[in-house]
């Protein structure tokens, strides 16, 4: 294989010099931790003149608490997402998923901002965010506008973002008072592997009843996603056993995972394991909620 | 020499010094801290890159081979090609099926077929791109059933089998009608690849007129240097080869050794600069030989009692491209049929056979993985049929001093795997954890494996060791072998068996990386046998040494040389430790007189025989014997296995040293742990899908289960070192067939194949259900 192409390395020191010179250089591209980037110029998936680090742009860097929100910058590394005691407290499930992407020296390096870019159908950190109800900031020259987590994910390793634009933060709103989330991997080995699917529940409940519930997979579909048919299954209902067994063996028919031939497990393993992992999904989701009473 | 009991023969000691204890190796502390040099830390700016051509096509005649444009990219030098090689064009090992480059055909996507000499790596790869090559494609066969087809393509010249392998040994027919109870399974294993953390590597430096040195990642610096010889069309000291520390080989690179070597000496050679050939992963893992795959079909015959009466065994190895080590795995492997059992009448047919795919090579364990992988299945199914206890029915049958092998080898010491199997069996509770236990959605299971190896070369091949041993005149020493440190340490035991032996501090001994200049062949470090072999000419070279010393010694101290004691760096006499003389003023003493300061060793072992047409003889000088129980977690609503835990247990013999023999079961656990549960090398039409970490998934050290303390078992070869066999091999055979038997005795499902990754076990489970 050939060594990666010449570029040209720049190292903004603000937001906005970074931006100037993602709009003013032609092929270039943002780099944060270079874990996805750095194989995909190897491996010629990508291209790049030149790559404007944003390591040195402090600003992009932080998780903190605002008005009922938490927001992250999105360089924030996974190892600081990890750590963090706000998350921990506050939103649990993201720092689990984001302890199982990599290994120690990938999760010192890449950064979460990366995670969602690189749009990787199974990205670690994708399902939990979505069930958060993650937003987005994506800022430019003209400004900076936001859009659902959802919306970001535009196909397999394809980001909604024009040239020019860079994804600044992550926020969703602190959980309340009965809520509970959990996040479900399966891989080909425990540690540092790639989900061959992953599932993240989130459930508020009322008493016994399920007042929101928010789902998602990763590697089912051609971008981590919502399912929003089972979402209506959950809501509003008196929830037990029979209830979360029900809505989980829906996920079978509502997953749409690859059928290639050479794909990392077949369309119907990750069909029945949809079922499998949104069942502990949603039990562990249930069992957090109803510990977090307050 | 029996070389078992020196310590109290000739050392006149009863108490080991350094043996059997365990030490912290010399060369941890810079491997820990990234000093130690591998062979890429060699080079130099302004070295040649090299750079393969390979073929694209897995079988198909060469039309037209045009390097014009490759010459004219910037930054190449030259392109050479068979034409260039001044020597033999053929570099196979045991058949002459392997051209060094391919010029009229190739046989395998990746088959070598010129090579680019550039400035730099960039140039390099853009010079191989730009080498036109028209193919002829043929048919090709990708499957053992495929190129065994009457009207099948042949891939060379001979047909489709490279060669074929037998034992006749006793009545079979006899045998299965004395027999109640018969399995008769087919069982498949796959490749393996090593996934060894280095790289291939090789720099190879001119040395004036009609002299190079190459310096490179390997397992056998004297084959390394034979093949280049042969290449250059040179004497064998025109050649100096130099194995730099090797990061990890497990085998494969006692293959690819000499391939790397010699393409980078052609280059220098050719260019007169410097010239390096470093693999990229991609490289590694698509093209250089992996585990050969196996299909074995074994039928297998029982009394009432469990009592073995018969098997017939059928092996078809999948050589891959080129027949490579096939001759001495298939042999190994028909040697190895009935596991560490008697069987009394056993017939073995074996066949090597050519596909059009990345070739078969050397890989721990050698041919014995996939043979103890099915006997030790068989005999699972056979005590489920029987009602009996999977241990009972082993220690019925098992080897013991006084039995027969498969090739009816008379075992008359040192066997010691009744005593593992004892050892792991009471280690493990094995009945009380025989009991099935179920934790929601989580199943427990225990298996064992049990495995025998043979020390040495195969097809009774001659073997010998050589060692060198030097007394500076500060009274430290410089070892020497040709036996190649690979991560496993065997020099290090060498060492510690010098140390033993001169009572020198083990501190005080350099061990000096293998140079084909100042050493006699030591003969490959494979086939479990660097340390029983080599060790042992370590033994020699450090006894010879001794004399020197005792009898200036007992010249300086006035006594007999029976009454000199020497121990701590330190020459005394017996009676009187007070009087003695340090080793730093000995060691001069010897120079001052003339009495030599250095030592060769050489070892031969017993000599080995065998009847081509029975196979019958005695295969190998000793035996390594383990036993393996493990015990397995499946979830069975996902197919998940976790090893949980593993008790094993080896008969070495004597251990050098305890800490080593750990280190090698732990890999071998996760190299078990990979070949059983996850390794899974992918092809298409002869293309390697997944040449990459990514995808081809090795364990990591959260998938290490708890290990327990190894049961070391000590049943001594009386012609080594102290009685030492080999460990490294035989540490992986019995951990696979221990886990599939886990997952057996678990789910109630037996696999004939692997790797049983969590989707096929689901998918087996689910049917069973239905």
């Amino acid at each position: 294989m050939k060594p990666i192409p010449n570029f040209i390395l720049h190292r903004p020191e603000t937001l906005e010099e970074a931006l100037k010179l993602l709009s003013e250089l032609e092929g270039s591209r943002p780099i944060a931790g270079g874990t996805d980037l750095l194989i995909g110029l190897r491996e010629g998936d990508c291209k790049a003149k030149h790559l404007v680090d944003l390591g040195l742009a402090k600003e992009l860097r932080y998780i903190r608490e605002d008005e009922g929100m938490i927001r992250i910058g999105s360089t924030t590394t996974l190892a600081q997402v990890v750590e963090s005691r706000l998350i921990n407290a506050k939103a649990p499930v993201l720092s689990e998923a984001s302890s199982l992407v990599g290994s120690v020296q990938i999760r010192n390096l890449a950064t979460i901002g990366g995670n969602l870019c690189n749009a990787s159908p199974g990205a670690d950190t994708a399902p939990p965010l979505l069930v958060l109800g993650a937003e987005v900031t994506i800022a430019s020259r003209n400004g900076s506008k936001s859009m659902t987590l959802s919306e970001l994910f535009a196909g397999p390793n394809r980001a909604k973002l024009a040239s020019g634009e860079l994804l600044t933060e992550i926020y969703f709103p602190v959980t309340p008072a009965g809520s509970g989330a959990s996040f479900q991997k399966l891989g080909r080995r425990k540690g540092c592997t790639l989900s061959l699917i992953n599932a993240a529940a989130y459930l508020e409940m009322n008493g016994e009843a399920c007042r929101e519930a928010r789902v998602a997979f990763g590697a089912c579909a051609p971008t981590p996603m919502r399912v929003l048919d089972a979402e209506v299954l959950l809501r509003g209902v008196k929830l037990d056993i029979k209830a979360i067994e029900d809505v989980s063996s829906a996920c079978y028919g509502l997953v749409q995972p690859s059928t290639r031939a050479h794909a990392r497990a077949s369309e119907e393993y990750r069909r029945e394991m949809s079922c499998v992992l949104m069942r502990r999904a949603l039990t562990e989701a249930w069992q957090r909620a109803r510990r977090n009473m307050r | 020499m029996e070389y078992d009991n020196i310590l109290e023969n000739l050392l006149g000691r009863s108490q080991f010094l350094v043996v059997g204890k365990s030490v912290v190796r010399a060369d941890a502390l810079d491997k820990a801290l990234g000093r130690a040099k591998f062979t890429a830390d060699y080079i130099q700016k302004g070295t040649i890159v090299v750079k393969v051509v390979r073929s694209t096509q897995p079988h198909a005649r060469i039309k037209r081979l045009d390097v014009d444009g490759a010459l004219r990219t910037p930054g190449v030098h030259a392109v050479l090609t068979a034409s260039d090689v001044p020597g033999l064009n053929q570099i196979g090992y045991a058949i002459p099926d392997q051209p060094f480059l391919n010029v009229e055909k190739v046989h395998y996507i990746g088959d070598p077929i010129a090579l680019v000499c550039a400035d730099d790596e960039w140039s390099a790869m853009e010079g191989v791109d730009a080498v036109v090559i028209d193919y002829d494609p043929l048919p090709a066969n990708f499957t053992i059933d495929e190129t065994l087809k009457k009207d099948a393509i042949h891939i060379h010249e001979s047909g489709n089998v490279a060669l074929t392998s037998r034992i006749r040994k006793g009545d079979v027919e006899k045998g299965f009608s004395e027999a109640e109870m018969v399995v008769e399974e087919t069982y498949e294993t796959p490749f393996q690849e090593h996934m060894y953390i280095e790289p291939d590597a090789a720099l190879a430096i001119p040395e004036g007129r009609e002299k190079v040195t190459v310096i490179g990642a390997m397992q056998s610096p004297f084959l390394v240097r034979e093949k280049v010889a042969h290449v250059l069309g040179w004497s064998l000291n025109q050649v100096r080869v130099i194995q730099a520390f090797t990061g990890g080989a497990f085998g494969g690179k006692d293959d690819t050794g000499p391939l790397v070597c010699a393409k980078a000496v052609l280059a220098a050679v050719k260019l007169g600069r410097p010239a390096a050939l470093v693999f990229d992963r991609e490289e590694v893992a698509a093209y250089t030989p992996k585990r050969f795959p196996a299909r074995i079909r074994y039928r297998f015959g029982a009394d009432s009692d469990g009592v073995f009466k018969a098997a017939e065994v059928d092996i078809t190895l999948d050589c891959g491209a080129y027949a490579n080590r096939a001759p001495f795995w298939l042999w190994r492997q028909t040697v190895h049929a009935a596991g560490p059992y008697e069987v009394p009448s056993i017939h073995v047919d074996g066949r090597a056979v050519y596909t059009n795919k990345v070739f078969g090579g050397s890989f721990r364990g050698f041919g014995d993985l996939a043979m103890h992988f099915a006997v030790e299945t068989q005999i699972d199914r056979l005590a489920a049929k029987l009602g009996m206890d999977p241990i009972d029915v082993r220690l019925k049958n098992v080897l013991k001093v006084g039995k027969r092998t498969t090739s009816d080898q008379l075992l008359d010491h040192s066997v010691g795997i009744e005593k593992c199997i004892r050892g792991v069996v009471e280690a493990s509770d094995w009945s009380h954890r025989r009991e099935s236990r179920r934790i929601g959605v989580k199943v427990r299971g225990v298996g064992i494996g049990c495995a025998h190896h043979g020390i040495s070369t195969s097809r009774g091949a001659p073997d010998w060791s050589a060692a060198s041993l030097i007394l500076n005149e500060d009274g430290t020493l410089t070892y020497r072998t040709t036996i190649c440190e690979l991560g496993q340490g065997t020099p290090f035991g060498h060492a510690k068996i010098v140390s033993e032996i001169l009572g020198a501090p083990i501190d005080s001994i350099r061990i000096e990386i293998p140079d084909t200049d100042t050493m006699p062949n030591a003969r490959p470090t494979h086939g479990s046998r660097g340390l029983t072999l080599g060790g042992t000419a370590a033994a020699d070279a450090a006894l010879k040494l001794r004399q020197h010393m005792v009898k200036v010694a007992a010249g300086l101290l006035e006594c007999d040389e029976g009454s000199i004691e020497m121990r701590d760096g330190r020459a005394y006499r017996k009676e009187d430790p007070s009087t003695g003389i340090e080793f730093k003023e000995l060691a001069q003493e010897l120079y001052v007189r003339g009495v030599s300061p250095a030592a060769y060793g050489f070892f031969v072992p017993p000599r080995r025989f065998f009847d081509p047409n029975t196979g019958l003889g005695v295969s190998y000088p000793a035996y390594t014997f383990a036993a393996t129980v493990a015990e397995v977690e499946v979830d069975v609503e996902t197919g998940q296995v976790e090893v949980v835990k593993i008790w094993p247990a080896m008969d070495v013999g004597k251990a050098i040293d305890p800490l080593m023999i750990e280190g090698q079961i732990q890999g071998a656990i996760s190299q078990g742990i990979g070949f059983a549960l996850m390794e899974d090398l992918r092809l298409e039409n002869g293309k390697v899908l997944n040449p990459n970490f990514t995808d081809y998934v090795v364990p990591s050290s959260l998938d290490t289960p708890e290990v327990a303390e190894t049961i070391i078992v000590e049943e001594p070869y009386k012609h080594s070192a102290f009685g030492a066999k080999g460990v490294g091999e035989p540490a992986i055979i019995s951990i696979v067939p221990a886990i599939t038997n886990a997952i057996y005795h678990a789910t109630g499902i037996s696999f004939n194949t692997v790797p049983i990754t969590a989707e096929r076990l689901y998918t087996v489970l689910k049917r069973s259900e239905q």
